[in-house]
Order: structure tokens, then sequence, then C-alpha cells
């Protein structure tokens, strides 16, 4: 079963690390079953009144595309056939474009019993690489810590308003490691109320913060990342970075503890300047619902502008693992073994979060 | 000597369903089903009882019967908006009250298995992904439906304490997806346009309509003690359940979402209770593996039962009435008028 799931984990790994554009539709068109339905027989006829013209000549291509679609439309067939039947008319790569888009119109693609769509995340994914590559300009060392199946725990130091450090971390992963898979992050609950936020969370990996669901992930074999600070650590004003909070009651250790995952501390140098916290709001929060409001230099002032994050330089190490499966499942009860595990965590996060302030020297430059 | 059991309900697609299974079990001597009109389909082997469950005469019934297992089927799951709350609360909270004091008065009882159902975790945005059963009771209670089931899981509870003898099994269904159903879930999906609420994207799960059945039948069979979930496997998003269906998503802001259904009602569109409004938004997910494990039933997946009841509902699976004849599973008396919607 292992040489199966890392055969699946390489190939992730190619797929994700080719350019989307320079990759050659090497002849892996989906195999489209013909005919599935009745709908589908008046949208065949389309492909064959456009010719297939050759990539040399994109605007007729459009245009004979946006026809057959209108056509395809006007004798009733639904969008998802109308696409597909129209997309004959395009140049290939574009095609396999459609053809997906399509595919997921049908809603034919899969989905894990928590929502996280594998494919959704590729299609958003080189967005994300791209402020990891040019915006924050990360450096990742000691990726290798993680290990390449079965479950672990990540557990970092949380800073920005925005879960852009667990973005991050997931993109550090899946770009550096041999056998990238996907990170599942706890989001705080507030998040899952929101319109939007809840579901494209649910689609890239969010999970409610919620022991019951890391249990369950981590005893799935998932990599689940986790930041104990919570609220404390994205909320904490601008003067007090890199400092990290309290880590709650210890809650991710007897996770650990209880499930036999390794820890593996994270530390996440670049997400305090982001967003740059001078003050809050506490009216704004009450208002709006949220557990607080940040005020920063370009936020609430400039709308919805002063949510793009500062482009600050980025450092992501991921530390050692700390094996704590010789303790066995019991010891989760042991408040004492708890907390002292737990403050050893965050004392590695807080040294290596200040060895890679060291190493990155100036903020932005 | 084979069981005796009883089923109230046995008119409503629950009841005959059940009967018509137990009836093919060799290891069923006896059954008996109480309803107040007799069932449509045609149970040679079943004795029909005509009672109403709200009704104390049946502690005088039940006793001669001499079941030792009552199914209760009589409840209703999926609040109907054209029914007044009140009905509701009489058949769910009195009618099972008046169902245990019968109970009570017949010695031979050792089994009671109950319809119930999976609202009873309630559909909250910070709630854990898959509740297992013994999570209930974490969310306050927010409709008048939920509290019912709430009350009418304590009532059985209670029994089960007071008389150790008799095992009871709550089976928490999550809803039930079949086109031989009729029920406000079924008629919201059949519509040609569906409203959703603008930005949220539920997970859902689904029981197949056979199995909902075959999980009662199981947990005759192997009755286990306290609340067991009876759920598919896995999830879906709604709106990949719509794409799935060929349906078009109609969103409607979140906060305007209850008031639209109302007029949408109004108009002749399908209502939907007031439960609906937050699974719809938040979506509930419950966890399988106490059915699995300790009855030994395991449904189709989530995904099964919606693929199956997309393409009855496209028309590309077997005709539903040959289907009925060939495989022994029935179309409820409203089967017929559900699809006559449908095809409006």
């Amino acid at each position: 079963m292992t040489p199966d799931r890392h055969a699946a984990q390489r190939e992730r790994a190619q797929r994700l690390r080719l350019d989307v554009t320079a990759e050659p539709p090497d002849g892996g068109e989906p195999a489209e079953e013909p005919g599935a339905g009745p709908a589908e027989e008046s949208a065949a006829r389309p492909p064959e009144q456009p010719p297939p013209t050759p990539a040399a000549k994109p605007p007729p291509a459009a245009f004979d595309f946006m026809g057959a679609l209108r056509g395809a439309v006007a004798q009733g067939a639904d969008l998802p056939a109308a696409l597909e039947g129209a997309a004959g008319a395009l140049p290939e790569s574009v095609r396999d474009v459609v053809h997906r888009a399509a595919r997921r119109l049908r809603g034919e693609y899969s989905q894990d019993e928590w929502g996280f769509d594998e494919e959704f995340v590729e299609i958003v994914y080189p967005l994300f690489e791209l402020m990891y590559d040019r915006w924050w300009r990360v450096t990742t060392t000691g990726v290798e810590h993680i290990p390449a199946h079965d479950r672990a725990l990540l557990v970092a130091n949380h800073a920005g308003v925005l879960p852009w450090d667990a973005t991050m971390m997931s993109v550090a992963i899946l770009k550096n490691h041999p056998l990238p898979r996907h990170p599942r992050f706890m989001v705080l609950d507030w998040a899952f109320r929101l319109p939007w936020a809840s579901a494209f969370m649910r689609r890239v990996g969010g999970v409610v913060a919620s022991p019951y669901n890391a249990i369950r992930l981590l005893e799935q074999g998932h990599l689940v990342m986790v930041f104990p600070e919570g609220t404390k650590g994205a909320g904490k004003p601008f003067s007090e970075r890199y400092r990290l909070q309290r880590f709650g009651r210890g809650g991710f250790v007897e996770l650990a503890l209880r499930t036999g995952a390794p820890i593996v501390p994270v530390a996440i140098v670049g997400s305090e300047e982001i967003y740059p916290k001078l003050g809050e709001s506490r009216l704004l929060a009450r208002l709006s619902g949220t557990p607080y409001f940040p005020l920063t230099p370009t936020f609430p002032w400039l709308g919805l502008a002063g949510a793009v994050p500062l482009p600050s330089k980025w450092r992501i190490e991921f530390c050692q693992p700390i094996d704590l499966s010789s303790y066995g499942p019991e010891a989760a009860e042991d408040r004492a073994l708890v907390f002292e595990l737990s403050e050893r965590v965050r004392e590695t996060i807080q040294s290596a979060v200040y060895e890679n302030l060291l190493a990155r020297g100036s903020a932005f430059l | 000597m084979g069981r005796r059991v009883l089923i109230t309900g046995v008119a409503g697609f629950w009841g005959t369903e059940l009967a018509r299974c137990l009836e093919r079990s060799p290891e069923v001597e006896y059954i008996a089903g109480l309803d107040v009109r007799p069932p449509a389909a045609d149970l040679a082997h079943t004795e029909f009882i005509r009672a109403d469950i709200r009704n104390p005469l049946i502690s005088k019934l039940l006793p001669q019967t001499r079941v030792d297992t009552v199914v209760h089927c009589d409840v209703l799951l999926v609040p109907e908006p054209g029914k007044a709350p009140e009905q509701l609360h009489d058949i769910n909270v009195i009618g099972s009250l008046q169902l245990l004091a019968a109970c009570e008065k017949t010695e031979e009882i050792r089994t009671i298995v109950v319809r119930g159902s999976s609202a009873i975790y309630g559909a909250e945005p910070n709630a854990p992904e898959f509740f297992t059963e013994d999570m209930a009771g974490r969310f306050p209670f927010r409709t008048r439906f939920q509290r019912d089931i709430g009350e009418l899981e304590s009532y059985f509870e209670n029994f089960s304490r007071r008389f150790d003898h008799v095992s009871v099994t709550t089976l928490r269904y999550q809803p039930t997806l079949g086109t031989a159903i009729d029920s406000p879930l079924t008629r919201y999906l059949h519509q040609p346009v569906v409203p959703t609420q603008l930005g949220y994207d539920p997970l859902l799960q689904f029981v197949h309509a056979e199995d909902a059945v075959g999980a009662l039948e199981a947990a005759v069979m192997r009755p286990v003690r306290g609340p067991v979930n009876v759920t598919g496997e896995g999830s879906v998003s709604l709106s990949r359940l719509l794409r799935l269906a060929g349906k078009v998503p109609l969103p409607i802001p979140a906060p305007l979402f209850s008031a639209a259904l109302g007029i949408g009602g109004r108009l002749g569109l399908g209502r939907l209770p007031p439960e609906a409004v937050p699974w719809l938004r938040n979506g509930l997910t419950i966890d399988g593996t106490r059915l699995e494990e300790e009855i030994g039933f395991r449904p189709r997946s989530t995904l099964e039962a919606v693929e199956d009841f997309v393409e009855e509902l496209h028309g590309r699976r077997v005709l539903p009435g040959l289907r009925t004849a060939a495989t022994g599973s029935a179309t409820h008396r409203n089967g017929g008028r559900t699809r006559a919607r449908a095809r409006a």
C-alpha cells in the first residue's frame, strides 16, 4: 500500500512543479464518455460545424467557440455539454481547461469527507506559488523533517490577520518536499460563519478547530497544522511581534499523545510584518462579530485594498520532529506532562524564530 | 420460536418497507402493523391493527399481541411545513409516551427500535465535523422539532434505564434520498431551480432509501443499546449535489433566505421546514462507525445514494415500477405524485 501512495505523491510533486502553461497536453485528455445522456446528443453536433482550427489563429477560434457555445445552448443543451461540444474549436491547451471546467460543472470531481478538493487546490495553487516566490520570497529549510507518510502534527507560531502563514506553509511543503502531501489546517470557527470564506476554507483543507476533528484527521494519517496561539497570536500588536503567546491549554500536546503523532515545530518569520497591527477597534469588532478588529497603516483606511499584505521577506523552518509515542496515549491525562511538553515545543519554536529573524536581516529587502 | 414484531406507522413508507423485509425473514414468526389507515401495499403476513398511537387504548391492545420487539416508525422526521407544529409534537412526543406506557404493560418485550433523527446534533458552524453518538446535546436545541426529537429520545432512554431487560436502540438518521420518498428534501431537489444561500457550501450526508429500511431491519435483528448514527459514508457538498443532479442553484443572501423560501412557498414552490435553513448553511455530518461495527450494517456511501437518486430522477435507471417487482422495494404511496410533480 505504501509504494502506491508514494507513487501518487511523486506524481503530485511532478504536477505541481511543472509550470502549468508549459505542460504539454500529452494526449492525456480526460476520457469523455460519449453520449452519457440524451441531452448530449444535440451538443455532439456543434463541434463538426467549425473545422478543428489549429492554434495558429487564436481570434477566430475564440469566435468559433462562442458561436458553437451559443448554438448549443440555443438548441437546449445544458451548459457543461455545450461547453464540451464547443471546446472542439479551441486550441488543445485551452481545450483541456474547458473540458475540465465542463467536468467540474457536472459535479464530476472528487472531494473527501471533509470537503477537501485536491483539483480545486491545484487550480488556485499558481496564485499562492506566485505569492511564495515573488511577493514574500520565502526561504524554506528543514522540509525533510516532515514525514512523507502517516500522521504528523505541525505546530507553528501564528501571526497576520488572514491565514497566509498556513497557506505559505502548505506551499512550502508542496513545493519542496520530495513526496509532497496536502496538509490540513485548523481554522477558528468564526471563519466558518462567514460566507465564501467557509466554503473556500473547506475546499483547500481547512476544518473547524476542534480536538475531535484533529484526532479524526490524524487517525486517518493526515498532516495537520495547528496554531496553538490562536487569536492571541494573530491579534497581537506590532510592537510584540515574534514574541510567542501562551500556547492555550496545551491541547495540541494531548492530540499528539493520544494519536501517537510526532510534533514538528515550525518557525515562521515574515508573517508579522504583512499586516502591522497598530491598534484595534473594540466597537468595530463587536459590530462585525470578529474576535478583534485590526487597525493597520492601510486597513481599514484603504478599504479592501488595505487587505493586500505587505511584501515582507519570509523564512520558514521546519524543526526536528519530537516523537511522543513513547509516552503512550494515557499520558494525555497527565496535566503536568502536557504543560511541560507544550512549553518545550513553544521554546523550540521561539528560539528558531529568533535564529531565523537574525538570518533574514532586513524585513522587507 | 421466532420473533414477534410490532411496527408502528405501518402505512408509511418506512413501516411498509420494513414489514415487507421482515415478512421474508425466516426468524420472524409474527408481524403486527399499527396505524390509523391500512397500508397501501399488500402485506400478506402482517396483521394490521387499526389504532391511533396517541390513544391510550393501545395500552390494552399491545399486551394482547405478545410481541417481543417494537419498531417505532410512526415518527415524523421531516417536519412538514403544511402541518402545524402542534400536530407534529402530538405524534412524536405524545404518541411515543403512549407507546412506552403500552410497552410497560407488555411483559414479553425485549427490544425497542426507534427511528430518530440526526437533527438532534444541530447544524452549527462551530460543530466538529463528524458527530459521534455521545455528542448529542452539545448545542442547544433551536427549533421545536429538535426539542421534540430530544424529548422523544430522553423518554426512550429513561425507559431503558428503568427496564433493564429491554434494549432500546435509537437510530439517528441522516436525510434519506430516494425518488420513492416524498419529503420536503426530495421536493426541494425536484425543483428545476434550487435556492441556496449565497457564499455557503455545506457538507451534507444522505442515506440511500433502501439502506434506511435495511438499517431498521438490521437493528431489529441485532439490537444494541443506545443511539446509533445512520449515514452513508463520506459527504457531498451542496454545490456538488446540485451539479450532479443537473440543477441550477439560485443563490440568495443568507439573511434573506428564509424570507425568500416563505415567499416561494406561497407561490407554490417547494417549502422547507425551518430546520433546513441552518442545515443548508452549515451542513451536518455524523460518524457511522457504530452502526457498522456493532450492528454490522454498512449503508451505501453518500455519493452512491446521490448518484442513484440522480439516475432515478433523470429516468436513466430502470423504471422504478419494474425495479419494485424485481428487488421487492415498493414505491411509496406518494411516489406517483412526486414524479408527476417532477415532470411538471
